[in-house]
């Protein structure tokens, strides 16, 4: 009995206070920047080094280029070949959302969106094109800011480091600036 | 062994009672998962038990060997997939041992932190649906808004809800977001302030308490014999925790704080209470944890990683005290990028072993409640 009127006391508790579900089609959830919902490609920046197809566990990049001859621009010069992207799909229904290939793209050509409105009735559907992942970027969100005692990012680092050198340099010259005014 | 009723009349030979053997499974809805349990009744009492696991073999095992390390962590964290943080960290701890790796201060601390979070995910996701397997429905109700405070601070700091990939050889992913740590007192602070209404819902309800004390005894010898680990083995007074006796991460500055739970009964109801209690143990370290990050001076939480990144020669046990029990990864590398094999220890696969000697004299309806109160995953058991 005792027991009961404990139940009752939190059902009538919990009944006035607001619902904490989320009434999901007519509400959209707010997801974090980080969430891995999908994979969005920037295809500017692929150069089709095919790190991202060898990296993924379960190998559902499919990625196909051809060369093309680009004309020398000057006289005398070598003409350069380029890779162009003739196909890159990823296959969703295969995808083990890792975000290995994210992580090892060395161009920046890969980014995740926590987009997720994507699910189909049908498992082909799931294999989407690079015109679709292309898309798919307009949605990707800026990372979040880090937390205060985490370490600067490597551009800050690397342009400190600059500055130091700089200031030796010019100290040293300073020095011996000095040094050929005293005894000339 | 078999008793038999002797009948006079009419309908004597349907009296006769002759062993039956039952099916629980591979698809019943009280066992979570494809867990099949092959049972011989007479008539409402189990004469013997045989669970027969699996039905949901990925052969993780072989798979390892073909992956690379960042590879594995991705496979690692599937198995249990209640516990992925936990999961992926037996790998890289692994890994890390063998290469003689340092990690950041910075990573170790927010390791135990995310750590502790998953284990409060887990041990939540078992407070409500234990009850859910013994009739009452509001719990998980009320489990499940708790588990979506910490959800999102999960979220938030990896991307992903269930499979983290947050660990890296060498320390995490990615640095906290800006602000994190204070959202995550937050949800811890929450979640205790409304742990004790779960607490009050279920462990005072007298149906509860009598479906569930004095049921499915564990003694201290059977835990021994089978290997049980993790709670489970805590409940039945086995006063053994990794985290305690054989520190990782940095739970050996946290031993103050650290409390190991154990009971004596080794009934469901001690099992639950572990796991009950085990939960505020948890929300504690895990503040302990946020404190000393904010504490930590300014720092990396990842060290630069070669391209191709090779295990040396030799071999290495790690375990950790994931938290359904012990979870171990015994790594044996050639030298390779690949290793030549990763035996996984996982805690579910001894739990379930027990339910031989558990389930024999009970009688069918405690059979849920026993199954239930072993906590397992059956991805876990199966691997």
């Amino acid at each position: 009995m005792k027991g009961l009127a404990k139940g009752l006391a939190v059902t009538l508790k919990t009944l006035t206070k607001r619902s904490v579900t989320q009434s999901y089609p007519e509400v959209l959830p707010e997801l974090p920047p980080r969430s891995r919902g999908v994979i969005a490609l920037f295809e500017e920046n692929c150069t089709v080094c095919m790190l991202c197809a060898r990296e993924c566990p379960d190998w559902c990049i499919y990625i196909d280029s051809h060369k093309e001859v680009v004309p020398a621009r000057e006289p005398g010069a070598r003409d350069r070949t380029r890779n162009v992207l003739d196909r890159f799909a990823i296959d969703y229904a295969l995808c083990m959302y890792c975000g290995i290939c994210v992580e090892v793209c060395p161009f920046d050509a890969l980014f995740w969106s926590p987009e997720f409105e994507y699910a189909t009735d049908d498992i082909l559907e799931l294999t989407h094109e690079k015109d679709k992942l292309r898309e798919w970027m307009w949605t990707v969100p800026p990372p979040p800011a880090l937390d205060e005692h985490a370490e600067d990012p490597k551009e800050l680092i690397q342009a400190r480091k600059a500055v130091e050198k700089a200031e030796k340099a010019a100290a040293a010259a300073r020095a011996a600036a000095a040094k050929a005014e005293e005894n000339p | 062994m078999t008793a038999r009723t002797v009948g006079v009349g009419i309908g004597a030979d349907q009296l006769d009672t002759t062993d039956m053997v039952l099916n629980i499974g591979p698809q019943h809805p009280s066992t979570h998962g494809v867990l099949r349990l092959r049972l011989v009744l007479d008539g409402e009492r189990i004469v013997s038990a045989e669970p027969i696991v699996g039905y949901m073999h990925r052969g993780a095992e072989k798979l390892f060997e073909v992956r690379d390390y960042r590879q594995i962590v991705m496979l690692a964290n599937r198995h249990d997939w209640l516990s992925a943080f936990a999961n992926e960290l037996g790998v890289v701890l692994a890994v890390e041992r063998m290469l003689g790796m340092e990690v950041p201060q910075r990573a170790v601390w927010a390791r135990t932190l995310l750590a502790e979070l998953n284990r409060v995910l887990n041990h939540l996701m078992f407070l409500g649906s234990y009850p859910l397997e013994l009739g009452a429905i509001t719990p998980i109700f009320h489990a499940f808004r708790e588990r979506e405070e910490i959800q999102a601070v999960m979220e938030e700091i990896s991307g992903g809800r269930m499979h983290f990939m947050f660990n890296r050889v060498g320390g995490l992913k990615e640095d906290l977001p800006a602000g994190w740590i204070g959202r995550v007192r937050h949800a811890v602070a929450t979640v205790r302030t409304r742990l004790s209404g779960l607490d009050d819902l279920v462990s005072g309800n007298e149906i509860f308490r009598a479906r569930t004390r004095g049921v499915g005894v564990l003694t201290p010898a059977l835990v021994a014999a089978y290997g049980v680990s993790g709670p489970i083995a805590r409940a039945s007074g086995v006063d053994f925790d990794l985290r305690r006796d054989e520190p990782y991460l940095a739970y050996g500055e946290l031993a103050d704080v650290l409390r190991v739970v154990t009971r004596e009964e080794g009934d469901c109801l001690a099992r639950f209470e572990c796991l009950l209690e085990q939960v505020h143990v948890s929300l504690d370290l895990a503040d302990a944890c946020c404190d000393r990050l904010d504490e930590l001076p300014q720092g990396p939480v990842n060290l630069r990683l070669p391209k191709v990144l090779k295990a040396p020669e030799g071999h290495t046990y790690a375990w950790t005290e994931n938290p359904l029990g012990l979870n171990g990864y015994y790594l044996v590398s050639r030298g390779e990028k690949t290793p030549w094999r990763l035996k996984l220890r996982s805690a579910s696969y001894n739990n379930v072993q027990v339910l031989t000697e558990l389930l024999p004299g009970c009688l069918i309806a405690d059979m849920v409640a026993i199954l239930g109160s072993l906590f397992f995953v059956v991805g876990d058991i199966d691997k």
